[in-house]
């Protein structure tokens, strides 16, 4: 079907080889060393150590899961440090990721989950219509979504940070975008959040991070709106960007359950303090966003601290 | 290719003075065209786009196996959309050609209504409006079933050109000996209808092929969508995109070959071909 | 229906970028495909060959993935340009692909005694192809370059996803704020419907006007 240049085949025929003898793919050792995120493969230590629920209720939302022997999740495959695919080892990896690991394997008993690739704006029907079991994919908790959903967490807090070219100087604060052409991922949440912070800002959309990466770098817009944690993992790799100022918004990420089923809200809830007391929490920080923030893991955010948790 | 039909309209045979002009003309397109790239290539690499290490990573397995994964999504995505739009395009054919206007004017309303609409269009309908009212299907059918939906009226085209271009009497010979207009219709005329439209038909399957890269806006795991899956992950931005898009061009490179070598074949039989409205592209739209 | 009257300025402007691209991609494909029409009848191999190649490498890679790599690889070799006429440049080359076939078609109908009788007069194989062929063939090639027309506009709704916000991307801005997909939809499905209708009475007309039936 597609033929490989000799060196080519050569290569691909060396990289079989390595995986072969190295065992199972190891997902650490991916060629680009770039890569954030995809270092350690400390994964798997920290499943070694997760904990297991003990006796599920019978009939509960949890005790079907287990019977299926798969934990449905409702993610992303390109969300860098948060739920991002690699290709090398096909496991999808990042603090979402991870966690969504760890409940798979408290609830079943082995970190079995699937992920359903949700486009961002159908998460509730995903949920209400049983298509996953849960929703996490930097899903902020809101009175208007808690009216469809049930949220578990929050489990990390966030926020939209804005970024620009190094050299950029007249850019410090959401209202400095007045006026000026800004880019955001489509279909995110920050383009209401620059809509609502900056209404004179004309909005240029890209479909994906490593797009709206090179138009700020290309200069279809002086700054570039995401995440804070996919940022900063942008701004640590390539100096010629940087982040200016704090966050200008609180995004309390949740996990979304089905409304209304609040046994499986209290136990996921009660999975979340569990971790965060056993200093797994901060595991799973250190092993994600923790690879491009310098320091020691934040302060979790209280289980039930925002409105609509 | 040398000697095609057009040949003999345009220029004859050179002689001496007309041999040195295409020779001047030929060396003056290659400098040209080689100037071209190499400026851009030069540009390119002062960019440092050509830097080993920014394709290194393709000379893996790994790359190439995520990139073909998304390949063999695409031909399933495709495939289904293409079985799925071939069978409305026949139902809505012989709905336009029935003789029951309660058929003929649905079908002809369906055809002129989706023809111009834009497939994305369709896309979004089906992502962002169909979940509010309880329609939420898995990825891979948010996908196929606007492709199915906007390329039935495409195909419903061809195949009404190639019903039409069946002689009434065959149809009208069918009748004579007893068979119903359905038989007859299922019998005799859309088996020949089927084998003079068949260039035009695997023309259209090549652009719903190359439709099915909506899934980058669907995140439906196809190769373009993998392609964006895999340049989030290695920061290649474009060396991913220019290999997608290598990959595209093969795949329908022999695709359209196949098509044309159909079409050939066709020639050389003695049963006229049909071809669609626009000689040379398809019968509606392909994007 | 307030959703619309609430955001018919958003309406307007996507409308009208649409017809903008529609009507500027159509201009540069029309010249692109004569271009490469002619180069693909020419008596230089060279050039048909390029010709040739021009067709298959456009039409075989799907029209997404020309305006990704345009908007995002032509800065790289220093074009650069904005988006609107990054989408321009991308839709004109590509249909200019499928142009150039139709017209060749249209050249091919045209009968070969008009050629040898060009140059019997002297004419160069340009001033044949300009003064005798070519004014047939386009005439003959109407209806064919009405469905490109409507293709075309069709497929800028594809300059959406690279940024462009034309009349689909406006449509889709309009639901996230006000989350009215059913009304919103059908009034963009039924604005392109409207344009279509345009085209193919322009089509029509010009056919009727100035079509040869062979």
């Amino acid at each position: 079907m597609v033929r490989f240049p000799a060196g080519m085949r050569r290569a691909a025929v060396a990289a079989v080889a390595a995986l072969t003898l190295t065992g199972l793919a190891a997902c650490g050792d991916s060629s680009d060393p770039a890569v954030p995120g995809a270092g350690g493969g400390t994964t798997d230590d920290l499943l070694a150590s997760a904990p297991v629920a003990e006796n599920l209720p019978a009939g509960s939302a949890m005790a079907k899961i287990k019977e299926r022997g798969e934990l449905l999740v409702g993610g992303s495959l390109d969300a860098p440090l948060l739920s991002q695919q690699n290709p090398v080892s096909g496991e999808v990896e990042g603090l979402d990721a991870d966690f969504g690991k760890l409940l798979a394997k408290y609830i079943i008993g082995e970190p079995k989950v699937k992920i359903v690739n949700s486009a961002s704006e159908t998460r509730e029907a995903l949920i209400s219509n049983g298509t996953v079991d849960v929703v996490l994919q930097t899903y902020s908790i809101t009175p208007e979504r808690a009216e469809k959903v049930a949220f578990a967490g929050p489990y990390y807090s966030s926020g939209l940070v804005i970024a620009t070219k190094a050299d950029e100087t007249g850019i410090k604060s959401p209202a400095d975008l007045n006026g000026k052409t800004v880019i955001a991922g489509a279909n995110t949440p920050a383009i209401p959040a620059i809509e609502k912070a900056a209404p004179d800002a004309k909005i240029v959309t890209f479909g994906s991070d490593p797009e709206c990466v090179q138009a700020l770098k290309q200069g279809r817009g002086v700054a570039y709106v995401q995440d804070q944690a996919v940022l900063l993992a942008t701004a640590k790799q390539d100096t010629s960007i940087k982040i200016q100022g704090e966050p200008f918004t609180t995004d309390p990420y949740g996990i979304g359950l089905k409304h209304g089923d609040e046994q499986f809200k209290t136990f996921v809830n009660d999975w979340l303090r569990e971790i965060q007391k056993s200093g797994l929490w901060a595991k799973v920080w250190k092993n994600s966003i923790g690879t491009v923030v310098e320091g020691e893991a934040p302060e979790p955010p209280a289980i039930g601290s925002v409105p609509g948790s | 290719m040398s000697s095609s039909p057009t040949s003999r309209l345009l220029f004859d045979d050179p002689g001496p003075r007309a041999r040195r002009r295409i020779r001047i003309t030929t060396a003056g397109t290659l400098l040209a065209g080689a100037a071209l790239v190499a400026l851009a290539l030069r540009q390119f690499a002062e960019n440092g786009q050509l830097a080993a290490e920014r394709w290194e990573p393709f000379g893996t397995w790994p790359m190439w196996r995520y990139l073909l994964d998304g390949l063999w999504s695409t031909a399933q995505a495709a495939a289904v959309a293409i079985a799925l739009a071939m069978a409305g395009g026949i139902v809505l054919a012989l709905g336009r050609t029935s003789s029951s206007r309660w058929l003929r004017w649905p079908a002809a309303a369906y055809v002129e209504v989706v023809r111009t609409i834009p497939a994305l269009l369709l896309v979004y309908v089906v992502l962002f409006a169909l979940p509010r009212y309880g329609v939420n299907m898995p990825l891979f059918w948010k996908l196929v079933v606007p492709l199915a939906v906007s390329n039935a009226a495409a195909f419903a085209e061809i195949f009404r050109a190639g019903i039409r271009s069946v002689e009434r009497g065959q149809l009208e010979a069918g009748l004579a000996v007893g068979l119903t207009r359905g038989r007859a219709m299922r019998l005799i005329v859309l088996p020949q209808a089927a084998r003079r439209v068949l260039p035009s038909l695997v023309s259209q399957s090549a652009g719903l092929l190359k439709d099915t890269s909506l899934g980058y806006v669907v995140s439906y795991a196809e190769l373009l969508y993998s392609g964006k899956v895999l340049a989030n992950y290695n920061h290649l931005l474009i060396q991913t995109y220019l290999i997608v898009a290598l990959i595209y061009l093969v795949v329908n490179a022999t695709l359209s070959k196949i098509a044309r070598t159909l079409e050939a074949r066709q020639r050389a039989r003695p049963v006229r071909a049909v071809r669609d409205a626009a000689p040379g592209a398809p019968a509606v739209k392909t994007s | 229906m307030n959703v619309i009257t609430d955001h018919l300025s958003e309406f307007g402007d996507g409308l009208l970028l649409t017809v903008e691209l529609t009507l500027l991609a159509l201009a540069g494909a029309l010249a692109a495909g004569i271009v490469v029409a002619a180069m693909r009848v020419s008596p230089v191999r060279v050039l048909r060959a390029a010709g040739m190649a021009y067709v298959e490498t456009l039409q075989n890679i799907p029209l997404l993935v020309w305006l990704v790599i345009a908007v995002f690889g032509l800065p790289e070799i220093g074009v650069m340009a904005g988006l609107f006429t990054s989408a321009v440049v991308v839709i004109a080359l590509y249909q200019g692909a499928y142009m150039a076939e139709a017209i060749r078609s249209g050249i091919n109908a045209v009968p070969a005694g008009q050629g040898e009788a060009a140059r019997a007069l002297g004419l160069t194989f340009v001033q044949s192809l300009r003064l005798v062929v070519l004014p047939q063939a386009l005439r003959t090639a109407i209806q064919p370059l009405g469905t490109i027309a409507i293709m075309t506009l069709m497929n800028t709704a594809m300059a959406a996803a690279v940024g462009v916000v034309e009349l689909t991307a406006a449509a889709n801005r309009v639901n996230l704020a006000e989350a009215q997909p059913i009304y919103i939809f059908v009034t963009a499905g039924l604005l392109y419907m409207a344009l279509s209708a345009v085209f193919g009475l322009v089509t029509g007309a010009l056919e009727r006007k100035l079509a040869i039936l062979r």
